[in-house]
């Protein structure tokens, strides 16, 4: 546990199975005497909207073998008496926000990862608050008491650290992993359990020998660099345990592109109806990128049919659009030149290469009103803003029983999977 | 005592110096309620959900309890 001077503290925070922890918090409050996290139970979709998959389960549900990410048919094929929750994000926003209110009276830099993980800069805090690991015990204890559940906190010296430290041993566990505690913590592990190594790299990694982290980082950088360009490099490094990414403590978020993408409770099947929902996708996703100040030059979407079968198509744009109309437009043009006529259950979309809007390039070719409804745009954002996203909505979705503004689950300001570090 | 978690109507006194809250006279299954007694006053934000909790006492010996939820500004039995 020795520390280099001027080395900083950081800390990871990561809440134990977030969605199925915030719900059981909640349950425990309004008087459900059973706890979730002690039974088999997992978060799931709606299965009558066909949007049933596991977001979330509990250690007893993980025992009978559930994974996040599978079917729920298949999760009560494996467990008979499972209990499905559905998923309410407003909750997870407010515990959420409630978790980092906490931790920033511990320091006021506090970056936050994702919904249900931040990082915490504690350098230069053991004056008020002791050493790192007491207060990580504090913070942990405070968290239980107050809020109702249970977290891991990882302590190191960079971020990297800190994120595999708390990933050590779950539940409810404080971690370290100093520099000179790698050999013994962290390269043991198998290679994918290191951050950035996933399903594509891992059997990259096995073919040439090597399977656990310690492997990796005694291997020679020159074949691993080979073998996997830049990436090779980054994971190299942070088999060493080496990264000085900082703490974003402002709400800064990097992100290369903005998506939205929906199920839809019934088969799509005809032109006009697969029309309106793209219309929706763009509201919703336009409306991100807008709130980004940002401009988008490639319109992507992807239609899943009902066999399950999926096609994706793309187009570079000859100028930046951030207006509903404009990338709704593209949109349209793209499904129509995809489409086969076949029944749809999922409708996606994304904007990428962004650009700031505070510099754009005309073209000849600019639409007519271009400045008008950039403005119309303006004036309807405020007001979903303001009175919510339905006191304002298109009239070609009166009466069709279609979502005006489709994907997305409200938790728009964080982002819930990122690689960037 | 057993766990109701019932919305309920009340009347409550909201002192215009301090701020704080005395809840004063509920109805619960059409019958009303005088608080006679605060034992206890404490805040609860489980899952970030904040809530003013009332431990009262009727009758000088049986304690119930009584919610106050922040953002809904609904009243809750939660134990009688």
């Amino acid at each position: 546990m020795q520390k280099k001077k001027n080395a900083k503290t950081i800390m990871h925070i990561d809440v134990n199975s977030a969605f199925l922890s915030w719900q059981a918090a909640y349950n425990k409050q309004i008087g459900v005497e059973t706890d979730l996290r002690e039974i088999s139970s997992v978060i799931g979709g709606d299965k009558r909207k066909r949007r049933g998959i596991v977001l979330a389960k509990s250690i007893p549900a993980k025992r009978a073998g559930i994974k996040t990410g599978e079917s729920l048919m298949e999760a009560k094929m494996k467990c008979k008496d499972l209990v499905i929750v559905p998923p309410n994000y407003n909750l997870y926003i407010k515990s959420s926000k409630a978790l980092i209110s906490l931790l920033k009276e511990y320091s006021p830099y506090i970056e936050v990862f994702s919904i249900d993980e931040c990082f915490l800069d504690y350098t230069g805090m053991e004056e008020h608050f002791g050493n790192p690991v007491d207060a990580a015990y504090m913070i942990k204890d405070r968290v239980y008491k107050e809020l109702g559940f249970t977290v891991n906190i990882g302590i190191s010296t960079n971020k990297l650290l800190a994120k595999q430290a708390s990933e050590l041993e779950k539940p409810d566990k404080v971690n370290t992993l100093y520099p000179d505690e790698i050999p013994k913590k962290l390269w043991p592990l198998p290679v994918e359990e290191l951050f950035m190594v996933g399903s594509r790299t891992k059997p990259k990694l096995n073919k040439i020998g090597i399977y656990t982290i310690g492997d990796l980082a005694n291997s020679d950088f020159n074949l691993i660099y080979q073998k996997l360009k830049s990436h090779g490099k980054l994971i190299y490094q942070y088999a060493w345990g080496i990264d000085d990414s900082p703490v974003h403590y402002t709400n800064y978020i990097p992100f290369k592109s903005i998506g939205n993408g929906s199920t839809i409770p019934f088969n799509v099947e005809d032109r006009e109806t697969a029309h309106k929902i793209l219309l929706s996708l763009s509201e919703t996703t336009a409306k991100r990128l807008r709130a980004a100040n940002m401009q988008c030059n490639v319109i992507g979407i992807k239609i899943k049919y009902s066999d399950f079968f999926s096609i994706s198509h793309q187009r570079k744009l000859l100028n930046s659009v951030n207006t509903t109309r404009g990338i709704y437009e593209t949109a349209r043009e793209l499904f129509d030149e995809i489409w086969n006529g076949k029944p749809i259950r999922k409708f996606s979309m994304r904007l990428s290469e962004l650009t700031s809007c505070n510099i754009t390039q005309m073209t000849i070719f600019d639409k007519k009103d271009e400045i008008k409804i950039k403005k119309l745009d303006k004036a309807i954002d405020y007001i979903r803003e303001r009175y919510g996203n339905r006191s304002i909505v298109r009239a070609t979705f009166l009466h069709s029983g279609l979502e005006p503004m489709l994907g997305g689950f409200g938790a728009e300001d964080y982002p819930v999977m990122t690689s960037i570090l | 005592m057993k766990i109701l978690n019932e919305p309920v109507d009340m009347i409550a006194i909201f002192y215009k110096e301090s701020g704080k809250i005395k809840p004063f006279k509920f109805r619960y299954k059409d019958t009303s309620v005088r608080v006679e007694k605060i034992s206890k006053i404490y805040e609860e934000k489980l899952a970030g959900n904040k809530r003013i909790v009332f431990v009262c006492i009727h009758n000088g010996k049986d304690i119930y309890e009584l919610k106050y939820e922040v953002d809904t500004c609904r009243w809750f039995l939660f134990k009688k």
